[in-house]
């Protein structure tokens, strides 16, 4: 993740709960989307930050405090829809990261670019034919049938290609991690 | 090649639906996690749809008006006239220290019932008669009405088809309260504190750390073409005004 740009934290007070819904409820989806990747699940999950963060929240809250909190409450259920699913903390929400991140300026803008730097930087270890089903199939929304047209090979190939890729990509992923471990 | 529980959790996510549980090994979740950085740089990834945006605040605002209409567990007190004065100071102390033990904002969070600095609940005088304070034809869809039976102050409205009455006395210090119909909302005229008509405090006298507590409700019915509010015996003959 890029490192955030310093800038003054907003502190100014939203006056109603409306105004803390309209400032809040993109950056609290994309943040789910972004550690779920699935449009329901961002969905459903946003509901529950908002639905528990209803009555705790009131009105003339700074607006600092109150993303710190949105943020913070994100976290939780997060931790709880994937010990509820996975049973694993597959993803999680560093709030201190991401409050600083999307304080900054153009937060919209720099949630993709992270998400972008992170996908670039698991392509960028794989070899070619694995780096392109991938970017086709995840970055492009390509089809299998689609994809399977752009490389030249079967349906049935693709498949095994995309299967292949993605065990290699988190391949890589797993040894990077316990590399950056190890001390 | 063998399919995987995995494999049809990514296929879910490529076909942006709703990926299921399965029991996990430790490379499944690498996978799933790869899957998910690489989806969410992907075309899905953007705003959440209008639709959706709509719907939630939809949700709220509903889940928000059934907190303020939920009755509590149980009635805050029962007591007649003098004694509910010494009791609402007490609310009012009770409030400001719950408050002052945590933060600002978010003194509890552990649930929705938790939500309130001090639950109201219902003032439901201990022996009282049921007593008109209102034609139901005066009390329109949307109308908020003040009344003064004496004993008992307040403002009735109508909301979603029912009638609903909150305490006119200010939470702060016990200011009686004014209507504001220009800005839809009850102001106290002592320290400045107003609530919403569902009795929720909005905005708090400048001295005042903390939320103040919400208005009580006051238990009230129709019947027969009036509106009627429980309230002790001996109160001063109704005097509706509006």
């Amino acid at each position: 993740m890029p490192a955030a740009r310093p800038s003054a934290l907003p502190s100014a007070a939203y006056p109603d709960w409306e105004a803390i819904y309209a400032d809040n409820v993109g950056r609290i989806y994309r943040l789910m989307f972004a550690k779920v990747g699935n449009r329901p699940d961002a969905e459903d999950l946003t509901s529950q930050v908002f639905m528990a963060a209803l009555g705790p929240l009131r009105a003339g809250a700074e607006a600092a405090k109150v993303r710190a909190y949105l943020t913070a409450t994100a976290r939780t259920v997060l931790a709880e829809h994937w010990r509820r699913t996975l049973g694993h903390q597959v993803t999680e929400i560093d709030p201190e990261a991401t409050d600083l991140f999307d304080q900054a300026p153009g937060a919209a803008a720099s949630d993709n670019a992270a998400a972008g730097a992170r996908a670039q930087r698991i392509l960028a270890g794989l070899p070619e034919r694995h780096r392109q089903i991938l970017v086709l199939r995840f970055l492009r929304g390509y089809t299998i049938r689609q994809a399977a047209t752009e490389l030249g090979v079967t349906i049935a190939n693709a498949k095994v290609l995309q299967h292949r890729a993605l065990r290699a990509a988190a391949g890589m992923e797993q040894k990077a991690e316990k590399e950056g471990e190890a001390p | 090649m063998r399919r995987h529980a995995v494999d049809r959790y990514v296929d879910r996510l490529l076909g942006r639906r709703r990926p299921k549980p399965f029991a996990a090994t430790e490379e499944d979740l690498a996978l799933v996690r790869t899957a998910i950085d690489l989806v969410a740089a992907g075309p899905d990834a953007a705003d959440p749809g209008p639709a959706f945006v709509d719907r939630l605040r939809r949700e709220l605002r509903e889940s928000e008006q059934a907190q303020a209409a939920a009755p509590a567990p149980e009635p805050a007190w029962r007591a007649p006239r003098r004694r509910r004065l010494l009791a609402a100071g007490a609310l009012t102390a009770t409030g400001a220290l719950t408050g002052a033990a945590g933060d600002q904002l978010f003194a509890r969070t552990e649930g929705p019932q938790a939500q309130q600095p001090a639950p109201p609940g219902e003032l439901i005088p201990a022996v009282g008669t049921w007593q008109p304070i209102a034609r139901t034809a005066e009390v329109p869809e949307g109308a908020v009405v003040a009344f003064d039976l004496g004993a008992v102050a307040g403002f009735v409205r109508r909301t979603g088809g029912r009638v609903q009455a909150v305490s006119g006395s200010c939470t702060h210090q016990g200011c009686r309260l004014d209507l504001d119909s220009a800005h839809r909302v009850l102001a106290c005229p002592c320290h400045g504190a107003t609530f919403d008509f569902a009795g929720a405090n909005l905005t708090r006298p400048r001295q005042s750390g903390e939320p103040l507590p919400a208005l009580p409700r006051l238990p009230v019915r129709e019947l027969d073409g009036t509106i009627q509010i429980y309230a002790p015996v001996g109160s001063q003959p109704p005097r509706p005004s509006a």
